[in-house]
């Protein structure tokens, strides 16, 4: 394999020049819309992504599918046409983007303390503006920091992070498009850092079980580092936003 | 009309904190244990996870006796009983109205909460039930009181007085709940000549002066014949952009914090007040008055 | 632990997208170099004691190269008064996308601490990463990266000096004008303190044109008319072969076309070399030619005179002429997409004077090639390796350069050291870091050892092998269990056990492939003491084995199979011989003459059931030579001796890999090693049949059962041989047998043409093949007695691996053969033999006779070379030679006089003369016997003990 093009230099870096146990840089902004309750824009190296929720409110459409115990987790996820280097339409509800919103969906229903909403729904909708590798981690980030700026109970953060090998031997993370490209099989993982759960995990090949162990926890420890970035980014945005309503209606 | 819009790179936007430099509590955020001691009750924002107490929301802590809470700083309107709220009609069912009013379930309005015209002490008849629609219909805006909460969240609510009910004429701005500033009245006629309903619920009603005279009976009346002079209608329009300027800056809404933004905001005409520098300007020259006001 | 770097994004327009990539700048690279108190010290072999001296800088210095210098000068960087060299990430990264190959030769010397080379990531660092501008292109942005490392080096580190060796002219001036001391690789090494064997070695790229030379050449396209033409369909592009016979000649293999495009001449050849990637335009088709049939050679000696090449070309037009049904595309080489140049083992052409000197490799398909040198003298008596660096128009000869000395000619040492070389055969030492994964010694075995395996200590088991084998990987046994059944087994060495996954030794036995038997030298796959001792199945010692035990009846049909690791002790290690006379002394009641005696019968029948199904018998003419245990000289050249017993451990080992292929297979459908042997297609077997049908017999060759059938029907009493030559002639129609992934392939696909089975493996050679060491792993998974690893799973992993075991089987297999030959020529110098042979194929000029006795094919020339014989007479539709009233035909007996004409050291020939049937004016009287007896007898009473110890088995 490895098709003459090694994804880690003899010198310890990546083609991007991250060592393997580097995450991307990430940028993240919380509140960026007025209308939605919460929403948050997220940058994981090249891939973009805008997450906005709606909730909980009232079941719509339909009273049948409301439950009696628990709110509804509703996921939307599509990609702008420009999002790729092909400009290509991308029609709602198509293959890929209805597996990556049930992936979402699951991802959130374990963090969201839904059973404090009885009978309503929350609607969770993710665009993709750039992809450039790490699409649903993206996602699963910028979803959990749009939750949070609405105010929604969870019980932590989820954090999501990709893993893989490079050169058949050394665990990595944080796979660009273009390793995922030349590279081996892929490991997807979204986790609740602190209490180390795993709430999805996706391969995108076949591991073999002696790498699996190693590449997940590279993963996992991936999933803390997001967690860490994420934390101070919404505690910038609750002091700003408290120091300017003055704390007001919290104290 | 030509209207001028703007449309700015991301990297273009101007920063609309105003965030003053201060002290700030400790904040927390999901997952984060905020005692193991086991003496204290878990209130909204918190659940408890291997007897550890632990925030489920970002945002300050707050106690009362045992009970901890934490307070986010946005959430969805949480009504309590006693709230002014406006809403808007949804659904009208047999003997009571569904009422939109950004809370996360929808809220209810009794036909036997009403005052309908002919007394307040009328009796309820069939007729009123088949009449309903002609008191409120479907997207009317209201006025309302939270008169109580039901298990399951949602609320009950009641226009049982002359200053609740069917809104006529005027401007609806909605914002964050949690921007609005509980006071004693959320009433307030400006002496800018217009009147400003801060319901609860972050849905703001911006209006000409409201002419008490009238009596109760005026609940389901709905002027829309009478021409509001262009001066309100302008006064109207500027309320609205400060507010919004206020809003976008994360400030708290209450009469004087508007009244100090569009003091402000008249160096600008209307329509400039929706360019982001001016309503960032306008943001902080009002906040620095409310710190000035605080200081002395 | 993660920092956020200053970001830059970095845009490649390709296809008219706009790709952008992350690219990440760093504070903790660092300079690498040991006297540098800024830089945290980092793993470098940069080295404070080497001193580079060169007498144009009279100062310890540390050297930057430029990627062209890489590129071009490898063979000088390979050498170790050079150390003490900063290899820039960009230069790197450059030379990877360039060569493959250069690559990996500088890597090599990167990983060797001795050598003192540093890799500095300068592209990722914060101050020596610059952006490339707009519309600057990337050779300048390179250049000038290069540069600001250089300069970054200098204020890095003022106390040091820092040289950059570039051959660009423009970026060497460029960083003078900066301030850093540059200069060519040229100018150094000429300065350089005992540097003076490296000037040979220097490539030359930069030879001056005289403007008045005469192009030799025509000019090639351009890269843009190139790519246009093969765009729009009138260039075509494919892999040129150089004929081995006709220098003028070669072949183009074109993917969209059925047949080879033929390209004769100077201007159609232009300049390609064998395995060249090239653009041909074909002719019209009015001019479109056969094969040439005749043999030319270049007899250049100088590098300006053409004439004589003018003259030669001449003769091949004039021999050009369209046969009907052989006319094939013709064109001629406009451009040449990829050299495929490598090293070449060769001699000096003698006769030349001065520094330029011609070069003639030993494969006969690549052109001698013009080299300076100053120890022109010395290199005369040596086998040398050559690099060729370019060819310009105006040059007769391509351009190279000297590479090193293998040895004195005609050293049995040196040209075992040329096949080996020739043949890309690794040969080194094996490293210590392999001999360390070796068992110590002494090997017992443990009680653990005793519970996982099945103790098979207590069953007569023997091997059988040739004489002198000290490889032994196979045992037998057999043995009645009642009910008239018999247990039967083949025990393989488990080598397996040794060599673990992963491990430096089974990297190198992975590389290696397969041991390769030369004629007087093993080189072996794993270490001696693997081989020939704890892996060795050897007489009365208990070693560890892989057991594959059948429960067959009377009439050798499988009744039950099972494979498990097991302990044994073989009671004897046999010769074929011995293993025979065991079976024919009816006085011999042991188990172990019992158990041979059993399964031989069995084997017997398995093979009469093997045949019946269609498998093959084919022939080839292999031969044994003899030794001088002392002197190393071959003594004796004979063919093989076969015994029954040889086919009968080949039938059991058959079984055994068909068993096992089916185990592997069932377990692993996707990534199960296995063998196959693809059917030939039918215009392979033209020959054959023309063959046939000359001598009146229908070779049907529709299936391999049909084909076998008539092969043992095309008998002629009066010519015994006849059906030898036959089989001999079918063997050269089969295509190879290879290793491949069983997911990569059809299940159809996995045929066996030749056994005729539809599954096999190999599974009972693992000390000196790796495909069997990878079927030993597979095989202990499905039986538990070993876990798996992830390469082993990997479909793909097993496919290159695959595709390397073929290469180096094919390898060995030539170097083997070049081996025999070699020592064959040793064996005749000096020697003049009449000896019987047969006419194997007629052509224009020549008769290929073939000589059984020695496994020789000679060609018997009927005319001069390049001339039209005025006896013969060629008649093309009966492919017949008529002189007279004497006719030759296709498999007639012969008798020739065989002498060895050494004018050429290189390529040493066998000169045959006819001696009968008596042709007036061209056959020459016989020798005389008496004489000619004596020598022999002489000989043969010094014959001593085969010195040898070559095993060659041939199974499958």
């Amino acid at each position: 394999m490895s098709r003459n093009r090694d994804l880690l230099s003899k010198i310890g870096l990546r083609l991007d020049g991250r060592r393997p146990d580097e995450l991307r840089r990430i940028r993240c902004k919380l509140g960026v819309f007025t209308e939605p309750d919460g929403s948050a824009y997220l940058e994981q190296g090249l891939t973009k992504v805008l997450a906005a929720v709606y909730g909980p409110h009232q079941v719509r459409g339909g009273r049948s599918k409301a439950q009696h115990d628990t709110a509804i987790i509703n996921c939307q996820f599509s990609m702008a046409v420009f999002s790729t280097t092909d400009r290509k339409k991308r029609p709602r509800g198509d293959r890929k983007s209805t597996e990556l919103s049930m992936h979402l969906q699951q991802a959130l229903e374990a963090v969201i303390k839904s059973e404090l909403y009885p009978w309503s729904q929350i609607d969770v909708y993710v665009e993709v503006l750039h992809a450039d590798g790490g699409i649903y981690t993206a996602c699963v980030n910028a979803a959990t920091l749009a939750l949070i700026d609405a105010g929604i109970p969870l019980k932590e953060y989820v954090c999501a992070c990709t893993a893989s090998l490079a050169n058949n031997d050394v665990p990595m993370i944080d796979i660009s498009h273009q390793e995922e490209i030349i590279g081996g099989p892929t490991l997807t993982v979204a986790a609740l850092p602190m209490s180390g759960k795993i709430v999805l995990m996706e391969m995108s090949q076949r591991f073999h079980m002696d790498h699996l162990e190693k590449v997940l926890n590279k993963a996992l420890q991936g999933c803390k580092d997001i967690r860490q970035i994420l934390d101070e980014a919404v505690r910038l945005h609750v002091r700003d936003i408290g120091s300017s309503t003055g704390w007001a209606n919290t104290s | 009309m030509p209207q001028k819009i703007q449309i700015r790179l991301a990297s273009h936007r101007v920063s609309t904190s105003v965030a003053v430099n201060q002290r700030y509590p400790k904040i927390f955020t999901p997952g984060e244990v905020i005692t193991s001691q086991n003496e204290f009750m878990r209130g909204h924002g918190t659940y408890e996870e291997n007897s550890d107490l632990k925030a489920s929301v970002a945002g300050v802590r707050q106690q009362v006796n045992n009970l901890i809470s934490i307070r986010p700083l946005k959430s969805r309107y949480n009504g309590e009983v006693g709230d002014v709220v406006v809403g808007r009609i949804t659904e009208v069912q047999q003997k009571r109205w569904k009422v939109a009013t950004n809370s996360r379930l929808d809220s209810v309005l009794l036909l036997s909460s009403v005052n309908l015209p002919g007394g307040e002490l009328r009796r309820r008849s069939a007729e009123d039930e088949h009449m309903m629609r002609q008191y409120l219909q479907e997207g009317d805006l209201i006025s309302a009181e939270v008169q109580s909460v039901y298990s399951d969240g949602s609320l009950s609510l009641h226009t049982r007085s002359f200053k609740y009910g069917k809104l006529s004429q005027g401007v609806l701005v909605k914002v964050f709940p949690s921007l609005i500033k509980r006071s004693k009245t959320h009433f307030h006629n400006l002496p800018i000549g217009a009147s400003v309903i801060l319901g609860n619920n972050g849905f703001i009603w911006i209006c000409p002066i409201i002419n008490n005279s009238e009596d109760g009976a005026s609940g389901f009346i709905q002027n829309l014949e009478e021409v509001v002079p262009r001066q309100d209608r302008e006064t109207i329009g500027r309320i609205r952009n400060c507010i919004l300027s206020l809003s976008q800056s994360k400030m708290m809404l209450y009469d004087t914090s508007i009244l100090y933004a569009y003091e402000e905001s008249l160096k600008y005409t209307v329509p400039e007040l929706l360019v982001q520098e001016a309503m960032v300007d306008v943001a902080i020259l009002t906040q620095q008055r409310l710190c000035m006001l605080e200081d002395t | 632990m993660f920092t956020t770097k200053v970001f830059i994004k970095k845009t490649r327009i390709g296809n008219f997208l706009k790709n952008v990539r992350e690219h990440y700048i760093r504070d903790d690279i660092f300079c690498g170099v040991p006297s540098c108190d800024k830089c945290t010290p980092v793993e470098s072999f940069l080295s404070s004691i080497h001193k580079n001296e060169c007498s144009s800088y009279d100062f310890n210095h540390y050297l930057i190269l430029d990627t062209n210098v890489i590129l071009d000068q490898m063979d000088v960087l390979d050498e170790d008064v050079i150390g003490n060299v900063i290899i820039l990430h960009t230069v790197l990264k450059e030379v990877k996308h360039r060569s493959l190959p250069i690559y990996k030769r500088l890597h090599s010397i990167i990983e060797n601490p001795s050598r003192h080379f540093y890799v500095f990531t300068n592209d990722h660092h914060k101050d020596t990463y610059i952006k490339q501008n707009d519309g600057e292109l990337v050779n300048d942005y390179n250049d000038r990266s290069i540069r600001k490392s250089c300069l970054w080096y200098m204020d890095h580190l003022p106390k040091e000096k820092f040289i950059f060796l570039s051959d660009d002219v423009n970026n060497r001036n460029i960083a003078l004008e900066e301030g850093i001391l540059a200069c060519s690789i040229r100018e150094y090494v000429s300065h350089l303190v005992n540097g003076a064997a490296l000037e040979d070695k220097l490539s030359r790229k930069d030879y001056h044109i005289d403007s008045n030379t005469k192009d030799v050449f025509p000019p090639h396209l351009t890269n843009v008319e190139l790519l246009n033409g093969i765009k729009e369909g009138a260039l075509y592009q494919g892999t040129f072969r150089a004929s081995r016979d006709n220098f003028l000649e070669g072949f183009v293999n074109v993917e969209s076309l059925d047949d080879p495009v033929i390209v004769q001449g100077r201007t159609g050849l232009n300049r390609a070399v064998d395995g060249d990637f090239v653009v041909v335009n074909l002719f019209n088709k009015e001019d479109w030619i056969s094969p040439s049939e005749i043999v030319l050679e270049d007899d250049g000696v100088a590098e300006e005179n053409i004439d004589e090449v003018e003259k030669k070309e001449r003769q091949l037009k004039k021999s050009a002429h369209k046969k009907k049904g052989e006319i094939k595309p013709t064109g001629r080489v406009v451009g040449i997409i990829r050299r495929k140049w490598r090293q070449y083992c060769g001699i000096l052409q003698g006769g030349m004077d001065g520094v330029y000197q011609l070069f003639i490799p030993a494969d006969k398909s690549i052109p001698k090639i013009r080299i300076e040198t100053r120890q022109a003298e010395f290199l005369r008596t040596q086998k040398l390796i050559v690099t060729i660096d370019s060819w310009p128009r105006h040059s007769r000869y391509p351009h190279g350069h000297f590479v090193r000395a293998l040895g004195k000619i005609g050293d049995q040492n040196t040209e075992n050291e040329v096949v080996l070389l020739e043949h890309d055969v690794p040969h080194s030492q094996f490293s210590e870091e392999v001999l360390s994964c070796l068992p110590k010694l002494p090997w017992i075995i443990t009680e653990e050892d005793e519970q996982k395996r099945v103790d098979l200590r207590h069953i007569d088991i023997c091997s059988v092998d040739p004489p002198g084998c000290t490889d032994i990987d196979d045992a037998l046994h057999c043995r009645p269990i009642g009910e008239g059944r018999l247990e039967v087994g083949v025990h393989i060495a488990d080598v397996s056990h040794f060599i673990r996954p992963g491990t430096a030794l089974d990297l190198e036995a992975a590389s290696r492939a397969t041991t390769v038997y030369l004629v007087n030298k093993r080189i072996d796959m794993v270490p001696d003491l693997l081989s020939s001792n704890l892996c060795s199945l050897r007489g009365g010692e208990e070693r560890f084995a892989f057991s594959c035990v059948w429960e067959m009846d009377e009439n050798a049909n499988i009744l039950n199979t099972r494979f498990h690791k097991s302990i044994i002790r073989s009671r004897s290690a046999m010769t074929y011989e011995e293993a025979q006379m065991t079976i024919d002394d009816k006085t011999k009641t042991d188990s172990i003459a019992e158990s041979l005696r059993s399964l031989n019968k069995l084997a017997k029948i398995l093979k009469k059931g093997r045949l019946e199904k269609g498998a093959l018998v084919l022939a080839s003419p292999e031969v044994k030579i003899q030794m001088d245990s002392e002197t190393m000289e071959p003594l004796d050249v004979e063919v093989k001796k076969l015994f029954e017993t040889n086919s009968m451990v080949e039938e059991f080992m058959l079984l055994a890999n068909i068993s096992v292929a089916q185990k592997i297979l069932e377990d692993f459908p996707e990534c199960a090693m296995l063998r196959r042997h693809p059917t030939p297609p039918t215009s392979n077997f033209d020959p054959l049949v023309k063959a046939g049908r000359h001598l009146g017999f229908d070779i049907k060759i529709e299936s391999g059962k049909q084909l076998a059938k008539s092969l043992d029907d095309a008998v002629k009493p009066d010519n015994p041989y006849m059906n030898t030559m036959l089989r001999i002639l079918a063997t050269r129609c089969m295509l190879q047998a290879v290793y491949f992934a069983s997911g990569s392939l059809q299940k159809d696909e996995y045929f066996h043409y030749g056994l005729a089975v539809p599954l096999y493996t190999h599974f009972t050679s693992p000390i000196r093949r790796y495909a069997d060491i990878i079927v030993h792993r597979l095989l202990a998974v499905t039986c538990g007695s070993d876990c798996t690893y992830p390469d082993l799973l990997d479909k793909q992993k097993t496919g290159n691996l695959c595709q390397n075991l073929n290469y180096r089987n094919r390898m060995a297999q030539y170097a083997g053969r070049a081996s025999v030959a070699f020592n064959t020529h040793l064996f005749f110098k000096g020697k003049l033999q009449d000896e019987d042979g047969y006419i194997l194929y007629v052509r224009k000029n020549a008769l290929q006779i073939l000589i059984p006795k020695y496994g020789l094919e000679c060609t018997l020339f009927l005319a001069h070379k390049g001339e039209t014989s005025n006896i013969f007479e060629y008649n093309e539709e009966d492919q017949t030679q008529k002189a007279g009233d004497v006719v030759l035909h296709s498999f007639d007996p012969v008798k020739v006089r065989l002498s060895l004409n050494s004018d050429n050291i290189q390529h040493e020939k066998f000169v045959l003369q006819l001696v009968s049937p008596c042709i007036s004016g061209f056959s020459v009287p016989p020798l005389s016997e008496i004489e000619k007896m004596e020598v022999v007898d002489d000989k043969k009473r010094k014959s001593a003990n085969d010195g040898h110890k070559k095993k060659n088995k041939k199974r499958s």
